[in-house]
């Protein structure tokens, strides 16, 4: 495994109380290999990849248990500056937003550049033309005269490549994508989707793909986990979730997402609420939402039981839902 | 078709770019929306959709007064209301509500809920007399699925799709007959989202509204709309009922946009074919001549930069009735299928227990529609919860 | 690797941060929104307004306790100076001149005899009540016409952010020693006036921007397209979510006015003896450093405990305020 993820717990301080983000998140990406998480907000899909990142933010989040294995070697017990080094040149990130992860008053290629100059002692030149290869690997048009430009001269998928292509730059083993192309337009996304996919298999990386939109991920993921209240609640190869799924949380966002090939009547609709974080309730944390809830699901939180190989369902009843 | 509620003929919004501080000299214009037509008819929903920049929300702010158009009629029954002011601007506004994109901005802060649902009251004392307003907004409450008691509370008390019921409490308010709705489920949860869908189409029912309904999500429009409208570049291009654009598409921006919408089913992909556009949008500021998809368009020809093609029903669908007959913007229109059915239907969801039986387990009883479900769509009260 | 202040990382990881904490404090925040507890009882149940969420922030702020009650304490001293200091101010018996700390005097006397610590305590009204009255009418004056000018915007904004210009481009020093020295009462009103003709704009600015970012709020739309006036829309929705930045720049403004008057009547331009300033008695107290330092110990020390104390509480203010903390 590249990089293993065991019994994670992460807590945020907030003046009203303590919110337990993440509750014993377990997951792990091979080398090559995409991985999917799927969340709503609240989730704890993303403090997840930032304790892997370590970049969350301590206080007032704090973890509270658990182990990150990257390439062996437990990250949690590194010294800062030791896991900086793994940041870059060991794993890279990927947000949401590329307009504000790009300094305004730079120009691209410095950006791109400067990588080079800093960990790799480039000198100016050469780094310039490491950026301008970067530019041609991520599919921007005219990178020779489009590298002097700067970041608002470019549109926001272009914008989106260049953040994927300074996560490239020095090779990483693992990058990690948080809602990559939640906001570029259709056209645009299945565009970048399809990059990262192609550059997965050309580095060889593993690849974590945050996202909350069912269908984004369905092209590209080798593996899915869905996450509830700070766990995993199912996780297993990408077509045997989408075919049928083994818990009703997955089986119902599914089911709600309205379909493109014909008018529907009435939506399917989860009922209720996703939980407050300082308050998850008592037993499985889906069961006041849940349809197919019973006394058991209030009182015994359900382990992460193996339903088939490579697959896995928290629910008390996933023979049921699997079947059913 | 049934009778038009609002009519809008050749729309125009550009705002001027200039330069210079004090002698202000006209340099160019942002064409946000350049000519736009369409038809509402009573009762029905009209999906607008498009990727972002393409003017569809310039189009719902001009529907309801917030923007002056510069161009162009918006004719309520029969009455162009697009240069009103004062006294009749404000009746009329009592009859076009809009619902906002982003729960979190929409509401302000400082206010309660019941203030919140009730200013429309206090801006058109007419509508309720005082005595009775609280009354009013208890029972708006009760009809998006909100619990009554929580008329004292702060937006900030509330998640975002609790709070999306609220501005649609607060459109409703006035008994309008039309909701002009602005993506107003993108900013919510997956979750959430089917709910407040359900809720619209329940209230469409129960309160006879017209809609627009903005969206870039087309899965969304196709659920909701009666019939579609695409937009490019600040120009419908392609319009129909909503199986004329999904299945039989003539216009080639459309067939690119449906090509692209992620579905959740990974086999699909097999079976269908992508089009990946070239290039970015161009800038509003800079409209290419001709037809404004020429730019990116696989088909496009000489004539295509000469002639602006006209939205009407293509000459070579004109004399076969049939789906593919319908407005389409293109010089060389073509029936393509691009988006193939789905395998069988979607797994049922499980059965169990609904309603308030269900709803009493601890965390729950937030008020939310417990009925929203797969029951049929009950009348209001069902939201509660175990109240 | 030696470590670089640059990173590829910080590029990522670094300039990405913001982001990530944005979607790290979101994800709580949604938590935070969600009523708690069955049927919305419980702590979360209880309607609260931002004011009151800041109000508790406040309670617990310990520099906001320290400063708010030495504030208390001044404003109690000004209204009733009386009820700490027996003796009269201007009560001098220049015999005891420049004596130190003896039995009911314990700081000491001044050049002219009197009795340092009353005059410091009487100085305090002085200081307070010009401190208050020009901060009430700078923000008055500048949030009014600032908060039109951003409402409204066009022509009339335009010429007033040029005339704000002009004003900031005014030293204030010297804007002082030139006006007030045409000035022949000697009561806090020319200062008083001096300080909101040449402070308004500070607030003007400030209420301007905020004026701006609030009517950009969907909710003013919103209202807009209910068919709300003008007046609504200022009264209702803008202005109580625009008021926060003003309240905590008048309160430290108010501290810098404090120490204004003071540098003015020491300056000479402000108030003159035989008024009772802070300014008036460190003047006075300058040209006797050497012998008898206590003089200027106990007033500049009140005048910079009290600025301290405003500009403390103006900080704690706008911690309890500032959403982007919440």
């Amino acid at each position: 495994m590249l990089l293993e993820v065991r019994d994670l717990h992460v807590e945020f301080r907030t003046r009203d109380g303590v919110a337990k983000a993440v509750n014993g998140v377990s997951y792990g990406v091979d080398a090559g290999e995409t991985l999917a998480v799927l969340g709503e907000s609240g989730s704890g899909k993303s403090v997840t990849a930032q304790a892997v990142m370590g970049i969350l933010d301590t206080p007032p989040g704090r973890i509270a248990g658990g182990e990150i294995l990257f390439q062996g070697q437990d990250l949690l017990k590194l010294k800062e500056e030791e896991r900086r080094k793994v940041r870059g040149a060991g794993m890279a990130m990927i947000f949401q937003d590329a307009l504000s992860s790009l300094n305004p008053v730079l120009s691209v290629g410095d950006q791109l550049g400067e990588m080079f100059v800093v960990h790799r002692g480039m000198s100016r030149k050469d780094a310039r033309a490491r950026a301008v290869e970067l530019m041609d690997r991520v599919r921007i048009p005219g990178a020779k005269e489009r590298v002097k430009q700067y970041p608002h001269q470019f549109s926001g998928g272009m914008r989106q490549r260049i953040m994927i292509a300074m996560a490239l730059a020095l090779e990483p083993a693992l990058i990690i994508a948080d809602e990559p192309t939640t906001a570029l337009d259709v056209t645009v996304q299945a565009q970048v989707m399809d990059l990262l996919g192609e550059l997965r298999r050309e580095y060889d990386m593993g690849l974590i793909l945050i996202t909350h939109d069912l269908g984004v991920v369905a092209d590209v993921a080798d593996r899915i986990a869905v996450m509830y209240a700070g766990r995993i609640v199912e996780q297993a190869p990408v077509r045997d979730i989408y075919k049928a799924p083994a818990h009703p949380y997955t089986r119902g966002l599914l089911d709600s997402i309205p379909r493109l090939d014909q008018k529907g009547q009435e939506l399917y609709a989860i009922r209720g609420l996703p939980p407050n974080l300082m308050d998850i309730p008592p037993g499985c944390a889906f069961n006041p939402r849940c349809p197919m809830a019973r006394d058991v699901c209030r009182t015994d939180v359900p382990p992460l039981a193996e339903v088939a190989q490579d697959r896995a369902s928290a629910c008390h009843f996933w023979r049921e839902c699997l079947h059913g | 078709m049934a009778e038009p509620i609002l009519e809008v003929r050749g729309l125009v919004k550009h705002y001027p770019l200039t330069r210079g501080i004090l002698f202000k000299k006209q340099v160019g214009a942002v064409k946000a929306v350049d000519g736009v037509d369409f038809t509402l008819a009573r009762g029905e929903t009209l999906g607008i959709v498009g990727e972002s920049g393409c003017g569809k929300s310039t189009v719902a702010r001009m529907l309801v007064n917030l923007e002056r158009p510069t161009a162009g009629s918006i004719t309520f029954k029969g009455e162009d209301i697009s240069g009103l002011s004062g006294r009749a601007l404000k009746a009329v506004r009592r009859n076009i509500q809009m619902v906002f994109q982003d729960p979190y901005t929409s509401l302000n802060p400082r206010m309660t809920v019941g203030d919140i649902i009730g200013e429309p009251y206090d801006i058109h004392p007419e509508v309720a007399p005082k005595g009775d307003r609280r009354a009013r907004v208890r029972d708006l409450l009760d009809v998006v699925g909100l619990n009554p008691e929580y008329i004292n509370r702060y937006p900030h008390q509330f998640s975002g799709g609790q709070r999306q019921r609220i501005g649609i409490a607060r459109g409703l308010a006035l008994r309008p007959e039309i909701i002009v709705a602005d993506e107003p489920v993108s900013a919510l949860d997956v979750s959430v989202q089917a709910q407040v869908i359900n809720l619209l189409d329940r209230l469409q029912n129960e309160f006879e509204l017209s809609y627009v309904f903005i969206a870039h999500d087309l899965s969304i429009v196709r659920h909701i709309s009666d019939r579609v409208g695409v937009m490019y570049l600040g120009r419908i291009v392609e319009t129909g009922r909503d199986a004329e654009i999904y299945d039989h598409p003539t216009h080639p921006y459309t067939q690119a946009l449906l090509s692209a919408v992620p579905v959740p089913d990974p086999e699909a992909r097999e079976r269908r074919e992508r089009i990946i556009l070239a290039g970015d949008v161009p800038s509003p500021t800079s409209v290419p001549s001709g037809c404004r998809f020429r730019t990116r368009c696989w088909k496009a020809q000489e004539r295509c930069a000469l002639e602006v093609p006209e939205l009407a029903v293509p000459a070579e669908f004109r004399l076969l009735p049939g789906p593919a007959a319908h407005d389409s913007a293109c010089h060389f229109a073509e029936e393509k299928r691009v988006v193939p059915p789905e395998e069988g239907p979607r797994p049922v969801p499980p059965p169990g227990p609904t309603g308030p039986g269900t709803g009493e387990g601890p965390g729950t009883g937030d008020g939310l529609g417990t009925g929203d479900g797969l029951g049929t769509g009950d009348g209001p009260g069902t939201g509660n919860g175990p109240g | 690797m030696p470590e670089q202040p640059y990173e590829p990382d910080g590029a990522i990881a670094g300039t990405g941060a913001g982001g990530a904490m944005d979607l790290a404090a979101s994800e709580a925040q949604t938590l935070e929104r969600t009523p708690g507890g069955p049927r919305g009882t419980g702590p979360q149940g209880k309607p609260r307004s931002l004011w009151s969420d800041a109000w508790r922030d406040l309670r617990r702020n310990p520099v906001f306790i320290v400063s708010a009650l030495f504030i208390v304490f001044l404003v109690v001293i000004s209204l009733w100076p009386s009820l700490i200091a027996s003796g009269n101010p201007l009560n001098c018996d220049l015999a005891k001149a420049q004596q130190g700390s003896q039995p009911g005097h314990p700081f000491g006397f001044d050049g002219q005899g009197c009795d340092v610590y009353t005059r410091t305590v009487y100085g305090a009204r002085t200081s307070v009540s010009v401190g208050v009255l020009a901060t009430l009418g700078v923000s008055v004056l500048g949030s009014v016409l600032g908060g039109l000018a951003g409402f409204f915007g066009g022509t009339g904004d335009s010429v007033l952010s040029r005339i704000t210009d002009v004003f900031f481009a005014i030293p204030v020093v010297l804007g002082g020693l030139v006006l007030l020295s045409v000035v022949v009462t000697n009561t806090i009103w020319p200062v008083i006036g001096f300080m909101v003709l040449l402070g308004w704009p500070q607030i003007s600015r400030i209420a301007r921007g905020s004026v701006i970012t609030a009517k950009q709020n969907d909710y003013v739309q919103a209202a807009r397209a209910l068919g709300a006036s003008n007046s609504r829309l200022l009264l209702r929705h803008i202005a109580p979510n625009a008021i926060a930045p003003v309240i905590v720049v008048a309160t430290i403004a108010l501290g810098t006015y404090i120490s204004l008057e003071a540098t003015l009547s020491y300056l000479g331009v402000g108030l003159k003896p035989p008024a009772v300033s802070w300014g008036i008695d460190i003047s006075a107290a300058s040209a006797y450093i050497r012998n008898a330092p206590h003089m200027l110990l106990w007033p500049a020390g009140a005048l910079a405990v009290t600025v301290l104390a405003f500009i403390m509480l103006g900080d704690a203010v706008r911690d309890a305020l500032d959403p982007k903390l919440r």
